[in-house]
C-alpha cells in the first residue's frame, strides 16, 4: 500500500515538473485531487486496509495531498501573477520623457558661498550684521589706522563720492562701527558688496567679502589659528593643508595670510597658484591696539582678532571658474549652473 | 621689488637652495610672487683669443682672424675694425645658437672659411653695445663657456613688499632679513672713499629753507668724471632688477638705490647757477621741466631742489632737465638726503609721477643712512668714471628724525598676545638678530631700541610681531577660544531676506547679483519725472566708465538690462530676482540714504519642457509670484491696487502693492515705449519692493487654527457685471457682508465672449460656508447666501447669470 503511495507521488511531483500552463495544472489538479481522482481514490479506500495500518498510510495520504495542493497553487499563483503583467505592460508608458517638473531657482554662486562660510561661523557663535555700502573715510580708513597720506592708502584704490565719503573698499569698517556701539565681547560676521576702481579678467569694479571679529579678555594669535584652521577645514574639506604667514594690515598686528594647499594642482605648483603650491585664501591678524583705542576698548583688557576674505575667490576656486566678470553678467546659462 | 640671488651673496652667505629660500623669506612675511632663473639665451660661445688679424683679401671692410680656444685653431671671417691680436673675445663656435635662435654653421665669405663667429654685446644680448666686437678681461680662461666665465646665470626673486618695510626695498634689506632667518653673518658693502684735497666747502653750499618737508641733506662733489657705459657687472645687476643702464654716473645712483635703499641725485655742477643748492617751496606759478620734458606748474607744497635761482628737481620724485647728466659732464653733485614721507607722498600722487625714488622716499628711508649712501657712491663714481672726490660731505641735518628708542616690551604681553610660551632668552635672540639693542629692566620688562632703518617698529606690538615673524606662525600653537559668552543674535531683516530667497527659489526665480552702479541714463530710460525721489542720485566722483557713474535708487533699470543681456545671448525665458541696496543723496557732507530692495522680473515662456504645453508668462504670474512672498511670509493683509502709476509700467496692467493701507512696491507689465528704447520684443514683467517695510510686515508668528470638523457647504454663482468692474470690489462686499458663515470665497472663473453681451464679462464666485460647532443647514446657508448674493447685485448692477440674461 505504501508503495504504491511513494509510486503515486514520484508520478504527480514528475509530471508537475513538466507542467507549464494554467491548462495543464488544473488537468493535474482534477486528475489527483478531484473527486475521481487518483489519491482521493486512495483516500476513499482507506476502509479496506488493517485498522493498525489505517493512521500511518492516512497520515501519509494527507501529507503527500497537501504537498501536491502548495505546489499546484504556488504554480497557478505564479501563472496569474504573470497574466497580470502582461495586461499591465500593455498599457506602458515612455518613462524617459522628461519629467513635468516644477523648476526651482538657483541661488546665485556668491549667495550661496556666503551663506555656507556664514552657517559656519554662526555655528562657532558669531552673529551677522550689516554695514553702509557708501562711507565715510573715518570708518574705511582712518579708524581703522590708515591715515591720510598713508601708504596703506596704496593697497586699495577708492571710489570717492565726496572728499569724506567713500564707496567702501572692504567691510572691515562693519568692525568700527559694532564696536563703537557695543562693548566686548563681540563675535560678528558682515557680509556684503564692496567697490574698487578696478576692471579686468580677475577685477570687477564691485565684489564681495565676509568681515569677521572677535573681541574678548585674552584672546590669542593661537585662538586666530584655530577659529580659522577650522572654518578652512570645514570650507575645503577635513583634508585641507593650510599655512599662516606674516603679512600687513594696518589694523591688525601682527597680521596674518592664510593660504590654502593649492586645489587644482595639491601643491604641485600650476598657473592658478603661480606655481608656488598654495592659494591666498583670506587676510586676518590680531587686532591693532590703535584700533581698539579709536573705539575705546582698553587693549590692555580684551584682544582680539580680525580676518576677511574675497567670496569671488573662494566661489572662483570652488566652481573652477576663471573669469570674475562672470559673476554680474547673470548669463542664465551660467545661474543655471550652480 | 626684484632681488638677484648674485647680488644677495654679497653680503649674506646663502647656503640653502633657492626653494628653500624663497619658503622661507615667505614665512617671515616677504612674500616671494615668483622666483625666475636668468641665464642668458646663447649656447656654445667659449672665450677664445685672436692669434692673428689681416685683411679680407676680397672684401675691404671684412678680416681674417685666426683665434684659439686652447686646443683647436679656427680660421674666422670677421667684419668689425676693433679686434687686435691678443684680443680675448667671445667666440660662437659652428653649432653654436645665438640669442634669436641662429645656429652658428661653417660658411664661405667671399672665398674665405669661416668656422664660426665673434660677437658684440649686442648679438649676445648681454648689453647694448653692437658698435664692435666685445673685447673680454684678458685674465678669463681660454676655452671656458663664456657665461660661466662671465658668470652670467643668476636667479632673480620678485618679493612682495608690504607697505610698512621700507627697508626690504634693498638688497641690503633683504639680505639683512636672510641673515637673521639662517643665522649668517651679514656683510655691509666695504665703504672706502678716496677723496683729493680741494674742500667740498670751497665749491658749493647747502640751504634748507623749508627743514619740515627736507629734514636733512647731503652733497658730495665729484670731479673730471668721464661719462660713459657701465662695465658689464654693474649694468648686469642693475638688468637683473628690472633697471636699464643709461650711463656710468646715473647707473651709479641707481645702483645705490638699489643696494642701499637710498635714492641718490646726479647734478651736472656746471648748470646750477651759483653752484650751490637751496631746498625751498616754489614760488607761485614757477614751472619746471622734469627729466620725462613735460613741464609742470608746481604747487606750494611740491618741495623743490633747486639752485641759487632756479628749480633744478622735484625734490624726492624726479630730477630737472636743466641739470642732468650730459655725454660731456664733468663734474658731479651727488644729492643725498631725507625728506618727509608724507610730503613726497602728496607731491608725488598730485604730480602722478610714482618714480622709484619717491617710492622709498615715500615710505620711509633710513635718516642714518643718507651719508654712508652718498660716500657708496661717490665710491662708486670714482671707481668706475675715473673722477676724483673732493674733500668732505656737506651734510645739513637741521632737523631731527623722529626715531623710536627704548621701546618697553613684556614677556608676558608678548606670550599673552600670540598664545605661546615663548622664553626671555629666545626673545632676546630674535630681536637682537634684527640688530635691535635690548635691555632688561626687571624681571620679564625689556627695552629695545630698533635700528633707524626699521622705520616701522614704534610699540610693543611691533616688537611683538617681529617676535611672532621669527619665532615662526607655524609654531604657535593652535587654540581655540574659550566658549562664547555673547547671545547670537539674528537680524530680523536678514531673516526676511534668507525667508525670501527661500521663497523666490521654489517659485523658479534664481538669484542675480549686478552692479550697484548705473549709468545716468537709464532713469531717463525709466521715464522717472524730475521731483522723483529716485532722481536723488548719489553720483561717484570718479567712476570707470559713465555706465557706472553714479548709484542705483532702483533695480529695475538693472533688471532690464539683464533682460536684454539674456536676449542677446538668445535666451528669452527668464525668471530673476535681486536683493540689493538703493542709494539717495541727502545732503553735502552727509552719507547718503541706503536701502534693501527686492526686484524680480519674468519674462517668455513658462514651461521649457517642449513636449508639454506651453504658455506665454503674464501679469499673473509675476503678481503669483508676490502672492506667495506674503504666504510664505504670513502677511494676511496685503493689497493690490490699480490706482498706482508708475511712468515705465503699463498703465492698464500695474498695480501697487499694499500692506495695511502702506505701499510697498509695485508690480506691472513693462510699458511698450520702454522695451521699444531697450529693443525688446517679448513682454517683460518686473514688481519691486523695499525690503525695509516687507521687513516690518514680518513677525514669525504662526497661529494654528483648529480642523473644521464640521462639513462645508458650497455655492458657486456667475455675476455679469460690466467689463471694468475689479473683481476684489465684489469679493469685499461679500467678505464685509458674511462675516460668521461665510468662510471663504474666491473667483473661479472669469469668462467674457460668446452668450455675454458686449462690455459684460461672467465672473464666477465660490462661497464656501461653514460653522465652527454644527452643521449647517441648507435654509440656514440659503439665507445668508441670497442676503450676500442679493448685495453684490444691489452694489455693483451685477446680473446672475442664467438668470434671464
Amino acid at each position: 500500500m505504501l508503495k504504491e503511495l511513494e509510486e503515486l507521488q514520484k508520478q504527480a511531483d514528475a509530471e508537475l515538473l513538466v507542467s507549464k500552463t494554467e491548462e495543464e495544472f488544473l488537468a493535474l489538479r482534477t486528475k489527483y485531487l478531484g473527486r475521481k481522482g487518483l489519491l482521493t481514490g486512495f483516500l476513499r479506500n482507506l476502509g479496506n486496509i488493517e485498522p493498525e495500518k489505517r493512521p500511518l498510510v492516512g497520515n501519509h495520504c494527507n501529507e503527500i495531498k497537501n504537498a501536491i495542493t502548495e505546489k499546484l497553487d504556488d504554480a497557478l499563483k505564479a501563472i496569474a501573477g504573470l497574466k497580470q503583467d502582461d495586461e499591465l505592460l500593455r498599457d506602458r508608458i515612455d518613462v524617459t520623457l522628461p519629467g513635468r517638473k516644477i523648476r526651482v531657482g538657483k541661488l546665485h554662486p556668491i549667495i550661496q558661498v556666503s551663506r555656507d562660510i556664514c552657517e559656519i561661523f554662526e555655528a562657532l557663535g558669531f552673529s551677522i550684521v550689516e554695514g553702509p555700502e557708501i562711507e565715510l573715510d573715518y570708518y574705511n580708513f582712518e579708524a581703522l589706522n590708515i591715515p591720510k597720506n598713508h601708504p596703506a592708502r596704496d593697497m586699495q584704490d577708492t571710489f570717492y563720492i565726496e572728499d569724506n565719503i567713500v564707496l567702501r573698499t572692504h567691510t572691515s569698517p562693519v568692525q568700527i562701527r559694532v564696536m563703537e556701539k557695543q562693548r566686548p565681547p563681540v563675535r560678528i560676521l558682515s557680509p556684503g558688496r564692496v567697490y574698487r576702481p578696478d576692471s579686468d579678467i580677475s577685477h570687477t569694479p564691485m565684489f564681495h567679502q565676509i568681515e569677521g571679529l572677535l573681541v574678548d579678555k585674552s584672546i590669542t594669535f593661537g585662538d586666530l589659528k584655530g577659529v580659522l584652521t577650522s572654518f578652512l577645514k570645514q570650507l575645503f574639506g577635513e583634508g585641507t593643508a593650510l599655512r599662516f604667514r606674516p603679512s600687513f594690515f594696518p589694523f591688525t598686528e601682527p597680521s596674518a595670510e592664510v593660504d590654502i594647499r593649492c586645489v587644482m594642482c595639491s601643491g604641485a605648483g600650476c598657473r592658478v597658484c603661480s606655481q608656488t603650491g598654495w592659494l591666498e585664501i583670506l587676510g586676518s591678524g590680531m587686532v591693532d591696539p590703535e584700533v581698539f583705542k579709536n573705539v575705546d576698548y582698553d587693549p590692555e583688557d580684551v584682544s582680539g582678532f580680525a580676518f576677511g576674505l574675497g567670496l569671488e575667490r573662494i566661489a572662483m576656486l570652488k566652481f573652477g571658474i576663471s573669469d570674475i566678470r562672470l559673476f554680474f553678467e547673470n548669463d542664465q546659462r551660467f545661474l543655471e549652473q550652480f | 621689488m626684484l632681488a638677484s640671488l648674485k647680488w644677495l651673496k654679497e653680503y649674506v652667505e646663502i647656503r640653502i637652495s633657492p626653494a628653500e629660500l624663497v619658503d622661507k623669506l615667505t614665512m617671515v612675511g616677504l612674500e616671494v610672487e615668483s622666483m625666475r632663473e636668468r641665464s642668458p639665451s646663447f649656447r656654445n660661445i667659449v672665450v677664445a683669443k685672436i692669434l692673428s688679424v689681416k685683411h679680407h683679401p676680397q672684401a675691404d671692410k671684412c678680416f681674417l682672424c685666426e683665434v684659439t680656444t686652447g686646443d683647436t685653431t679656427y680660421p674666422v671671417v670677421c667684419g668689425a675694425g676693433n679686434i687686435r691680436s691678443g684680443n680675448v673675445v667671445p667666440f660662437a663656435k659652428v653649432g653654436a645658437v645665438i640669442p634669436g635662435g641662429y645656429t652658428i654653421r661653417s660658411s664661405k665669405i667671399r672665398g674665405e672659411i669661416s668656422e664660426g663667429m665673434l660677437c658684440s654685446e649686442e648679438e649676445l644680448g648681454i648689453g647694448d653695445d653692437s658698435t664692435g666686437i666685445m673685447i673680454l678681461p684678458g685674465n678669463l680662461p681660454i676655452g671656458k663657456d663664456l657665461s660661466e666665465a662671465l658668470d652670467l646665470t643668476d636667479v632673480v626673486l620678485d618679493i612682495a613688499i608690504t607697505p610698512n618695510r621700507s627697508d626690504c626695498l634693498s638688497i641690503i634689506g633683504i639680505a639683512r632679513e636672510i641673515a637673521a632667518i639662517t643665522g649668517s653673518n651679514f656683510r655691509y658693502p666695504d665703504i672706502n672713499v678716496t677723496e683729493n684735497d680741494e674742500d667740498i666747502k670751497k665749491i658749493t653750499s647747502v640751504h634748507i629753507l623749508d627743514p619740515d618737508l627736507c629734514p636733512r641733506y647731503s652733497a658730495r662733489i665729484i670731479k673730471n668724471v668721464a661719462i660713459g657705459p657701465s662695465p658689464l657687472w654693474m649694468r648686469q645687476r642693475l638688468e637683473a632688477v628690472g633697471l636699464r643702464a643709461i650711463n656710468n654716473i646715473v647707473d651709479v645712483t641707481n645702483y645705490v638705490m638699489m643696494e642701499l635703499g637710498q635714492p641718490l641725485h646726479a647734478f651736472d655742477f656746471r648748470f646750477l647757477e651759483e653752484g650751490r643748492i637751496v631746498v625751498r617751496r616754489p614760488l607761485s606759478g614757477e614751472t619746471f621741466v622734469s627729466l620725462d620734458e613735460k613741464e609742470r606748474i608746481l604747487e606750494t607744497d611740491t618741495l623743490m631742489i633747486c639752485d641759487g635761482v632756479k628749480p633744478v628737481a622735484i625734490a624726492g620724485i624726479m630730477g630737472g632737465l636743466n641739470s642732468e647728466v650730459k655725454e660731456d659732464t664733468e663734474t658731479i653733485l651727488l644729492e643725498s638726503a631725507y625728506f618727509d614721507p608724507i610730503s613726497t607722498r602728496k607731491s608725488s600722487k598730485w604730480l602722478g609721477m610714482n618714480t622709484d625714488a619717491a617710492f622709498r622716499f615715500g615710505r620711509g628711508v633710513d635718516p642714518e643712512g643718507v651719508v654712508n649712501a652718498s660716500a657708496r657712491a661717490a665710491q662708486l663714481m670714482a671707481e668706475i668714471s675715473g673722477g676724483t672726490v673732493c674733500k668732505g660731505c656737506i651734510d645739513e641735518y637741521p632737523q631731527k628724525v623722529k626715531k623710536a628708542k627704548d621701546i618697553p616690551l613684556r614677556v608676558k604681553r608678548v606670550n599673552d598676545i600670540l598664545g605661546t610660551d615663548i622664553k626671555d632668552a629666545e626673545i632676546v635672540k630674535i630681536l637682537k638678530s634684527l640688530n635691535m639693542k635690548i635691555c632688561e629692566d626687571t624681571n620679564g620688562h625689556y627695552r629695545a631700541t630698533p635700528p633707524t632703518y626699521r622705520v616701522d617698529i614704534e610699540r610693543e606690538i611691533d616688537l611683538i610681531e617681529e617676535v611672532a615673524r621669527f619665532h615662526g606662525y607655524d609654531r604657535i600653537p593652535v587654540t581655540l577660544p574659550p566658549g562664547s559668552s555673547v547671545t547670537v543674535t539674528k537680524d530680523h531683516k536678514e531673516i526676511v531676506r534668507k525667508r525670501l530667497r527661500e521663497i523666490l527659489q521654489g517659485s523658479g526665480y534664481s538669484e542675480i547679483i549686478t552692479f550697484s552702479f548705473i549709468s545716468p541714463g537709464s532713469l531717463d530710460m525709466l521715464g522717472l519725472p524730475a521731483g522723483d525721489d529716485r532722481r536723488k542720485i548719489v553720483k561717484i566722483r570718479n567712476p570707470l566708465t559713465e555706465d557706472q557713474s553714479v548709484m542705483r535708487t532702483t533695480l529695475v533699470s538693472n533688471l532690464l538690462e539683464t533682460m536684454k543681456k539674456n536676449a542677446n545671448a538668445g535666451c528669452f525665458d527668464l525668471k530673476v530676482f535681486e536683493i540689493g541696496r538703493v542709494f539717495f543723496h541727502q545732503r553735502e557732507g552727509e552719507l547718503p540714504k541706503d536701502k534693501n530692495m527686492f526686484g524680480c522680473l519674468i519674462s517668455g515662456m513658462l514651461d521649457n519642457n517642449i513636449w508639454l504645453s506651453k504658455t506665454s508668462t503674464d501679469f499673473y504670474d509675476l503678481k503669483g509670484c508676490v502672492e506667495n512672498i506674503f504666504d510664505g511670509l504670513k502677511i494676511l493683509n496685503g493689497e493690490f491696487r490699480s490706482d498706482y502709476r508708475e511712468t515705465f509700467l503699463h498703465p492698464g496692467k500695474s498695480c501697487g502693492i499694499y500692506v495695511d493701507k502702506r505701499c510697498i512696491g509695485f508690480l506691472g507689465e513693462v510699458h511698450p515705449d520702454v522695451l521699444l528704447k531697450m529693443d525688446l520684443k517679448n513682454k517683460v514683467y518686473v514688481s519691486e519692493i523695499d525690503m525695509e517695510l516687507l521687513a516690518d510686515c514680518f513677525t514669525g508668528d504662526v497661529c494654528y487654527k483648529e480642523l473644521p470638523r464640521f462639513p462645508s457647504v458650497v455655492r458657486d454663482v456667475a455675476f455679469v457685471v460690466g467689463e471694468d468692474l475689479e473683481a476684489d470690489k465684489m469679493l469685499n462686499i461679500a467678505r464685509d457682508m458674511g462675516k460668521e458663515l461665510l468662510e471663504k470665497v474666491s473667483v473661479f472663473d472669469v469668462y467674457s465672449g460668446k452668450s455675454i453681451t458686449q462690455g459684460n464679462k461672467s465672473v464666477g464666485l465660490r462661497f464656501i460656508y461653514r460653522a465652527p460647532e454644527r452643521t449647517l443647514t441648507d435654509d440656514e446657508v440659503s439665507q445668508v447666501h441670497s442676503g450676500i448674493v442679493k448685495h453684490i447685485v444691489d452694489l455693483t448692477g451685477a446680473k446672475i447669470r442664467g438668470e434671464g440674461n
